[in-house]
Parts: C-alpha cells; structure tokens; sequence
C-alpha cells in the first residue's frame, strides 16, 4: 500500500467532508429548532452557490463568498417566515409537502434566473481585479493537497465547529436548545422563539452557501450548476448518519462520509462504477438497520 | 407590584369546545390567590390565557378580558404579557430536560444584564443549594422537587411582578409539598409579588393564600378568603375529601350537594 497515496486520499476525503459537515451541520440546526426536515437543504446550497458566481463576475472570489453570506442569511430567514412558520403546528406531511414544494419552486427559480448550463465562477471580472481565492495547494512530501482542500479545510470545517461551540456555550445556542425541546415553555419565559427560530434558517443557509461555493468550485474544479442538488442530497445520509438531531454528530459524520467516498474513490471505483456515488445511501441502510438514532442521536432522559 | 383582573372570560379551543364560560377573578398587588378546582375544571385554560398561550393550544378568548395592571392583556401574545411582568409556571414541570440546571437559569435570565444574571443566579443557589450541588447535570435528572425549585428559580430570573404558578404540588410528597409552598410564600413576601397559585391541593394551598376561587367545569363557583372556604362545607368535602366515597348513594349525594354548578 502507498503510504502518501492514503494520506492524500484521507486528508483529501477529509477536507470534502467538511463541506458535507458544514450544510449538514446547518441542516440539523434547523430540525432541532423546528422538527422540520429541510427538504429544499440541496436547492440552498444550490442557490447559495449560484450568490456567489453572481457576485464573482464583478468581484474577486472571496468577497464574493462574503457577500453572498448575508443575503443567504436573509434568504433563510425569509423561507423560515414565509413557508415555514404558517405550517409550524400542522399536520408534518404538509410541512413535509411544504419543503418539497419549496425545493421545486427554487429548482425552477435557479433555471429561470440563471438558465440550465453550468456555470464558471469568475470568468468575468469587471474591476479587473484577481478573479481567484488565493491558491493554497500544498504538498508535503509526496502528498499534495488541492487548493480547494486546503480551503474546506481551513474555512469549513471552523465553521462547523464554531456553530458546535455556539450552540453548547452562546446564549443563543443555549436559547436554541431550550426552544427546540419546548417552544410554549421557551415563550412563558419570554424567549423570543420566532426571531430565535428565524435565525436557525438564516444560519442553516449561510452555512449551505460556504459548502456549496467551495462545492461548486470557488476554489477550483467547475461551477454552479444543477449537479450540485445531487450533491447536496449527500446531506441527508450525512444527517441520518450523525443522529439527525445532533449537530457534532452531523459534522463527523459528514468527515466519515467523505473519508468514505474518497477511499471508496481509489480502492472500489473501477471494480464497481458508481459505487462512491452510492455508497452514502448504502451507509445509511446499514445505520437504520442496526443503529435506528445514528451515532450521536439523543438519548432520551429517563428518571428511574 | 401588579394586579390581575378577569372579566368575564371565555376560551374556547379549535373553534367548539367552550373550555372557560365567564371566568370573572381578581388578585391584587402583592396578593396571593389560589385557584382551586378538579380536572378539566378549566383551571390550566385560564393560565394559559393570562400566559398569552392559548394559540399555541389552538384556543381563542370569545369573549371577556383579561387586564394586568390596568392593560388589557387578553389579545397579546405570550412575549408581551411577559413582558408586562407575568410569568407563568405550566404545569407538568416544564424544565428544559436536557439543559443542565445552568443552562436552564440562563435561558431564563437571557434578558437581564450579565451581573444582575449573576447576582440572582446566587441568590437562587443560596436559596436551593440542593441546585447548586447538581448545577451540571441535566434538568431531566432531577428530582421531581428540585425541579419545581429549579422552575421558582427560572421564574424569579425573568424579575415578575405577578407569578402564575400551575399545580406545583403535583406529583410531590406531602412534605415536599410543604416545602414548595413554603418558599413560594417566602419568594411572594421578598419580591412583593402577586401570586396566582393554581392548585388540586385545596389544603396545600390554603396555607399560604389569602383568598381562594373554585373552578368548575369553565366557572368560578366559589369566591372568598381562605378561612371561608375552610369554613365551607362544600369546598371542606370536595377538595379535601371530607366527604365518604365511593357508592351509588354517595355520587347522588354529591351531586345534590354540589348546588353551585
């Protein structure tokens, strides 16, 4: 076995991970303020990708990322307000339908506004300014690692754990915690559970934008374009796998998966194409068949 | 300090069952009232009005108000009346199971200043040092006692005026029952609170209220001061259980009794 060639493989694997860690981590945000399962996670990505080409063609990479954080944030915030929020306390297969309507309707909105081809990021720079981010590829000895890991590593996966830490440590997170286990108790406080809830959608959307610019290529490899919604499907058996509830469990499960893939990538591809693609989804039958609340599902307190 | 006022008040939920049916209460600056009743008596309908949490149960006032202090509080939502200085306890001890007894105090004090958070904070674990040695676990390994003290304590973090308090003693040993009331009544006369105290434990209760409403089936149909419902022979058999049970007889009996409904 080559040493440098699993190295690579693992700190490459990793480092796509941490964009899977990262929406995921966003997505569970939102299900454990709400209970509602984001079906439309793969179009926020999506969308937040499509921000960031936007504001590429007139900026450099990076503010362009920046930039397109605050409106995901607000574009999250809105969903929460205007899809979401009505729905809260209804039946959960209209919520449910809810999510899937609203993943078709932005499906639709993204074709109509940015058309079906995909796109490049930065390929027109109206300020003549450096279209790329900065090019962090490395190489250690025989390992090389692409800018676009560097990146996720150094930029997503923080941010994943610093939404862990928020939520353990911050007033907000230990608010999120308490609305999420019971908003009427949160409300006879005077927690303000909607703005606390409205938050959790900005958050989640913020934190798709991050992993879907780098996923669509913001520091190289490609552009946004409606192969991301695959993609983005990756965050489901990332969810199920880390307990659905639980954002550390979303996020280490979102580095498995990837660890997974990228091995799966070197040793399974050519004895079984299409087996990396697949393999999430098989992962997740494994876990509901023998661990039903993933590997870091909460467990229920139960006085004796 | 704040008074409660109810007039006439009638709660129905999902548009047809008629839960209150002109509830008229009041409770005076700094008094503390209790309000009696059996299950289904409708006594959780009026906490939940005076909370603003009837939307949230899928219910609506029909009629009647509800003023606190002199503002009228029945048409607010649950942030406002706490902001106008209620708070109110649910029944079912609802603590944050799986926020430790801190992360519960904080949750609670999240509007106050940091010191002032602080220094109420050990105001409580002064009070309750039994919280204080389990601060770091979780709310849902307490016991049934120290969760109704860790609820006062959340409750005196939000700084009220008036305290709605929803069946402390339920599911607590008569001496813990003792205890609660105990610093429910110390907590009223430090803070000069207004207290409602919502209870099944007629005796419980009488011991630190001033004067006493009973609930049945959505009305008030007893109103007077403590020593005059423990004067009164209905409420004596009715919620202290006065009267022999069981039998055919005894529930005609009752019913002939119960002249008030």
């Amino acid at each position: 076995m080559d040493l440098a060639l699993n190295l690579q493989t693992a700190l490459n694997g990793l480092a796509n991970g941490a964009l899977y860690a990262v929406i995921a981590a966003g997505f569970v945000l939102v299900y454990r303020a709400t209970s509602v399962v984001n079906f439309a996670i793969a179009e926020f990505l999506l969308i937040g990708a499509y921000l960031t080409y936007t504001f590429s063609l007139f900026l450099p990479l990076l503010p362009a990322i920046l930039l397109a954080l605050p409106l995901a944030f607000a574009f999250g915030v809105l969903v929460e307000r205007v899809f979401v929020r009505p729905l809260l306390g209804r039946n959960v297969v209209a919520v449910i339908m809810a999510t899937i309507g609203l993943a078709s309707a932005l499906d639709g909105a993204t074709l109509l506004i940015w058309g079906p081809d995909q796109k490049a990021m930065g390929t027109a720079d109206a300020f003549q300014l450096p279209k790329e981010v900065p090019n962090l590829a490395l190489r250690l000895g025989e390992v090389f690692l692409s800018s676009k890991a560097v990146w996720s590593l150094i930029l997503a996966l923080p941010l994943a754990l610093l939404l862990i830490a928020m939520l353990k440590y911050s007033r907000y997170g230990i608010l999120l915690r308490a609305i999420s286990e019971s908003e009427t108790a949160a409300l006879a406080l005077g927690i303000n559970a909607p703005r606390v809830v409205a938050v959790a959608w900005g958050i989640s959307a913020l934190m798709a934008t991050v992993g879907g610019a780098f996923l669509a290529g913001a520091a190289g490899g490609g552009g946004p374009g409606h192969h991301l919604i695959l993609l983005g499907l990756v965050v489901f058996p990332v969810a199920i796998l880390g307990g659905f509830d639980s954002v550390p469990g979303a996020v280490v499960a979102g580095l498995l998966i990837g660890l997974i893939e990228a091995f799966s990538q070197l040793y399974l591809e050519s004895l079984l194409p299409g087996i990396t693609q697949a393999i999430p989804f098989l992962i997740v039958l494994l876990v509901l068949l023998f661990r039903p609340y993933g590997l870091f599902g909460q467990h229920r307190i139960e006085r004796v | 300090m704040a008074e409660i006022q109810v007039e006439n008040l009638k709660v129905v939920y999902r548009g047809v069952i008629l839960a209150l049916q002109g509830v008229s209460l009041r409770a005076g600056a700094g008094e503390a009232v209790a309000l009696l009743g059996p299950n289904g008596a409708g006594k959780s309908t009026l906490v939940r009005s005076l909370a603003g949490l009837l939307p949230q149960y899928d219910g609506r006032v029909l009629d009647g108000r509800i003023l606190l202090n002199g503002q009228e509080s029945h048409h607010l939502p649950a942030l406002k009346v706490a902001s106008l200085g209620l708070t109110a306890i649910l029944e079912g001890r609802p603590i944050f199971r799986y926020l430790t007894v801190v992360e519960n105090l904080r949750a609670a004090g999240h509007k106050l200043p940091p010191e002032r958070q602080k220094a109420i904070t050990e105001e409580i674990f002064t009070r309750f040092p039994r919280l204080y040695e389990r601060r770091f676990e979780q709310g849902g390994y307490l016991s049934g006692g120290e969760q109704q003290m860790l609820l006062l304590g959340m409750a005196l973090l939000t700084e009220p005026k008036i305290l709605v308090v929803d069946e402390p003693s339920l599911g607590l040993s008569p001496k813990l029952t003792e205890e609660v009331m105990r610093v429910l009544d110390e907590l009223r006369r430090d803070k000069g609170l207004t207290l409602l105290l919502v209870e099944q434990n007629a005796k419980a209760a009488f011991s630190i209220v001033e004067r006493v409403y009973v609930m049945e089936q959505g009305r008030i149909v007893f109103e007077g001061t403590s020593q005059e419902a423990q004067a009164d022979a209905d409420v004596m058999e009715f919620y202290l259980g006065g009267a022999a049970a069981g039998g055919f007889a005894e529930a005609k009996r009752y019913r002939r009794r119960k002249r008030w409904v």
